[in-house]
């Protein structure tokens, strides 16, 4: 089995190399490199042109708004849902995730509808006289557009994480401050958050990335000026004009210039908790009336995120939505054109095809490597271990950027056939996801389960089968099942590496229909729909199958 | 069945000596225990035997062929798991059965085989029932069952009772003593319990830091102990310390304050001036009068339990413990001097010498 698990280690190795180490690289070099000599040129360019500076100056502040913003509304939500018994307790902290299940950018083409000059947010205002002149929202104020629509889709993650941080912190310590006379805000400033740091950390710095390089969302906004969009539309003149890999080179400096700021800033220690035995929660009972207005805070943070929700909704199901605040008439066409349409029928057919193929690839190495690193100790496991999970904090533009760098004028070549490069793209960006469901699954079998077996007869390959493989298959299912469906959701890498429409997967056809003027944002929310429909009951079959233990697949 | 034998086995793990220079021998349809308090190497020393890990030198056989390169599945053991590691997926019947389906037993014979072994361990009513709705010794039985059906060359217990109430492992004490005595098996059974060992072995041997301390007979080991830790962790054991004066015919005679005391040689070399201490077991220590190896002692406690009465004695500055058993019906004379002796064949003398006791940590987690 030694054997086997090097084997393994070295070929997972060897795949993560060439598909996740080596574009890297190489679009360093193309950064780097110039004509043969090494040069900073570009990056004096990145620095003296303007319109570069302001897409960075631009990026930064947006991923910086939207972190801060994300952190205030999901700090407070945390701690409520982790202290306070509420009503409907269940119900709300399950619909916190709702924002989960759809592309930013799908809801930001129903927001657009709330935000446009005569859309339904000025409208209400100005029916209830709060407004005189409607306020254009998409035309000076597309930033804000941008902002709101990543804080309500990014704010479950952070949420997740600062939920996980404060389990992790022992309520003895807590306690222990309590005994000394310690209470109210300053027990939560100088014991609770300094505890929680490392989980507020984890949550930041991925909400941040996500912010910084998401491209989805500022195209349909038409907030083009930030580092995203430049870099997509390098991507189509990567021959003739470099400055791409220049930015996509600062994109991943700056992305672990700020991990390590942040980590120095937030610290990653990690502490243990001391008490043996079970921890005893403390939730609190409050008096009906603060209850009450707990459970309205949440219902009122999930309502807003459902907003862009609701709107797609009624932009796939309108007929007539114009000086309205809701559409004036309803119509079930879309959906069927939709279904009918050549465009959104390969591409649902596509979708599902690449999804599988990169479940199945993550399924395969993420069961194995899961059980490698549980089960032995090698040297270069805390490798592996780092190299799995570094897609976590690797923004599919710049993965996706690399492979058209990369593979171009190869076999691979994403413009001839994105396939290969799609699927691998989609696998490894939810490689991650997978490794930590099998892994948490694999640590809860003891051992001996296995040794048993092979006691009894079976070689190690066989006794893992037929008695690890069974006992984790909640985890193992459930992992699929996120991959399956998060695969299906991919953005930034679907838009670039699809460039055939034959090859569009549902979020590169959703994007293309949007543009069309006519019917185009109808149908592709009409799609939109079909897509979070799938994605809630993937994620409630998940849920399902793992309780509690899903939060756990989101967490850094 | 077979015989194992283990010659110059040593396991490191890192700086740490989990198994060191271990040699034994155990003989076909022999019960054979491993005794030593946690991280001595026992449970190395059983997983080395089942092939879960392998020796860095040292030899190790079954019937004298050597089985270092033959993996772990093919050796054709029946481990017990001190957590019994039933498959909590598959049913009793199941958990038994999967040994045979990997020997490629034909259907019917697997089920006449699995139905005789449950009934062996007085399972045969829990077949269709999940581990998670059996008890702590009903799971024991069936781990133990699944062991025996594929009637493998040797049994590996590993603290196979640890988990078990007190009640319940008196009971299986007996079942495994029953089971070995009907199927014969060679067995290799792992214990940090001296009462366990004594009462179940037919030979065993006393482990220390990896190191194998004395092998023998439960009864030679007890009365015979060849050095202070062996005798302490066999039970208690007083420990006078003298001088010394000769000896002969097998007994020595030692100088120490209770004055001077005749007993057996023990197996260290011991010559005439050394240091040495006289070892006699509580049970051993007779109040009243006698002819041999007698002192007069103070009573300062005693605990009555019914059928035995433990005494704390002072004499000669030291504190010797007693056991009388059959206690009488008067009371105890506690806070009076008494006269105590003791038989020079109940003593032994040791070598004075304390081995070091601290044991390193625990070995058999590194592994994993």
């Amino acid at each position: 089995m030694r054997r086997t698990a090097l084997i393994l280690v070295i070929a997972t190795g060897a795949f993560l190399l060439a598909f996740l180490i080596y574009p890297l690289l190489y679009s360093c070099r193309g950064a780097f490199v110039v004509n043969g000599h090494f040069s900073l040129a570009f990056f004096q360019y990145l620095y003296t042109d303007k319109l570069t500076r302001e897409c960075i100056v631009n990026s930064l502040v947006l991923g910086c708004v939207v972190t801060v913003i994300t952190a205030a509304l999901a700090l407070p939500l945390a701690l409520v849902v982790a202290r306070y018994s509420f009503p409907a307790k269940t119900l709300l902290t399950g619909l916190l995730l709702v924002p989960m299940i759809m592309p930013p950018f799908v809801g930001a083409i129903g927001m657009r509808h709330i935000l446009a000059r005569f859309g339904s947010l000025n409208l209400l205002f100005m029916d209830a006289g709060l407004m005189h002149s409607p306020v254009d929202w998409l035309g000076g104020a597309r930033f804000w557009g941008v902002v709101i629509i990543e804080v309500l889709h990014l704010y479950p993650i952070m949420y997740l994480n600062f939920a996980a941080a404060l389990a992790n912190v022992d309520p003895s310590l807590e306690e222990a401050a309590v005994n000394l006379g310690s209470s109210g805000f300053r027990l939560f400033r100088k014991i609770t958050l300094p505890l929680m740091m490392p989980g507020l950390f984890a949550g930041s710095v991925i909400v941040f990335i996500w912010a910084f390089t998401d491209l989805g969302t500022p195209l349909v906004f038409g907030y083009r000026r930030v580092v995203a969009v430049r870099i997509f539309d390098q991507v189509t003149e990567l021959q003739n004009n470099p400055q791409g890999y220049a930015l996509v080179v600062g994109v991943v400096a700056l992305t672990a210039l700020i991990y390590l700021a942040a980590k120095r800033l937030f610290g990653l220690r990690a502490y243990g908790s001391l008490s043996r035995g079970p921890v005893y929660g403390g939730e609190k009972r409050v008096r009906p009336l603060g209850a009450c207005l707990i459970a309205a805070f949440v219902l009122g943070v999930v309502a807003i995120a459902c907003l862009p929700h609701v709107a797609v909704v009624l932009t796939a199901l309108q007929k007539d939505w114009f000086m309205s605040v809701v559409p004036s008439g309803y119509t079930l066409g879309h959906f069927h054109d939709a279904l009918g349409h050549p465009l959104t029928l390969s591409s649902i057919r596509n979708s599902i095809g690449y999804s599988a193929l990169s479940t199945v690839l993550d399924g395969v190495i993420g069961i194995l490597v899961a059980y490698v690193l549980v089960r032995y100790a090698f040297w270069g496991s805390d490798m592996l271990d780092a190299m799995v999970m570094l897609p976590i904090a690797i923004p599919g533009l710049v993965l996706a950027f690399g492979y058209v760098a990369t593979f171009s004028g190869t076999v691979l070549d994403p413009r001839e056939n994105p396939v290969p490069l799609l699927v691998i793209a989609y696998a490894l960006r939810r490689l991650p996801y997978m490794v930590r469901a099998a892994y948490a699954g694999f640590q809860q079998v003891n051992v001996q389960l296995e040794e048993a077996a092979i006691n009894l007869g079976s070689p190690p390959l066989r006794a893992m089968r037929r008695v690890t493989v069974p006992l984790v298959s909640a985890n193992l299912i459930a992992g699929g099942i996120l991959v399956f469906s998060f695969a299906m959701l991919e953005v930034s890498d679907s838009l670039i590496l699809a460039m055939k429409e034959r090859f569009y997967p549902i979020t590169k056809g959703i994007y293309v229909l949007i543009q069309r003027i006519e019917d185009g944002p109808y149908i592709a929310s009409a799609l939109g729909v079909w897509a979070m429909v799938f994605l809630a009951l993937s994620l409630v079959a998940a849920g399902m199958l793992l309780g509690r233990r899903l939060g756990q697949l989101f967490r850094v | 069945m077979v015989s194992v034998s283990l010659r110059g086995v040593t396991k490191r793990y890192g700086e740490t000596v989990a198994v060191e220079d271990v040699s034994f021998e155990v003989g076909k349809g022999e019960l054979f225990f491993l005794l030593g308090p946690s991280g001595c190497g026992k449970t190395t020393i059983l997983r080395l035997v089942a092939g879960f890990m392998q020796p860095d030198a040292g030899v190790i056989c079954f019937d004298g062929r050597p089985i270092v390169s033959v993996p772990a599945h093919r050796r054709n053991t029946g481990m017990v798991f001190q957590s019994y590691a039933l498959w909590p997926h598959m049913n009793v019947a199941e958990n038994v059965a999967y040994g045979l389906r990997e020997r490629r037993i034909e259907r019917q014979e697997r089920e006449e085989r699995v139905r005789a072994v449950l009934r062996t361990v007085h399972m045969a009513q829990y077949r269709d029932r999940m581990p998670n709705q059996l008890s702590g010794g009903q799971q024991q039985r069936v781990a133990l069952a699944r062991a025996l059906v594929i009637e493998p060359d040797v049994v590996l217990l590993d603290e196979p009772l640890s988990n078990l109430d007190a009640r319940l492992r008196l009971d299986m004490r007996r079942e495994i003593r029953r089971i070995h005595a009907e199927t014969g098996i060679t067995m290799l059974y792992v214990t940090h319990d001296q009462k366990e060992a004594l009462s179940m072995a037919q030979r065993l041997a006393v482990m220390s830091m990896g190191r194998v301390e004395q092998l023998g007979d439960p009864r030679s080991v007890y009365r015979r102990p060849v050095n202070r830790f062996v005798a302490e962790f066999m039970g208690e054991a007083n420990m006078i310390a003298g001088s010394l004066l000769g000896t002969g015919a097998g007994f020595g005679t030692l100088r120490t304050p209770l004055g001077d005391l005749r007993a057996a040689l023990g197996a260290g070399r011991l010559s005439a001036a050394d240091q040495a201490v006289c070892m006699v077991r509580p049970e051993c220590l007779q109040l009243g009068n006698g002819h041999e190896n007698a002192f007069r002692a103070r009573v300062d406690s005693s605990v009555y339990l019914g059928e035995i009465e433990q005494f704390v004695l002072s004499a000669g500055g030291m504190e010797l413990r007693a056991i009388q058993s059959n206690p009488g019906s008067g009371p105890a004379p506690v806070g009076r001097e008494t006269q105590v002796h003791f038989s020079a064949e109940d003593a032994v003398l040791l070598p004075a010498e304390r081995p070091p006791e601290s044991s390193p940590p625990e070995a058999q987690g590194a592994g994993k």
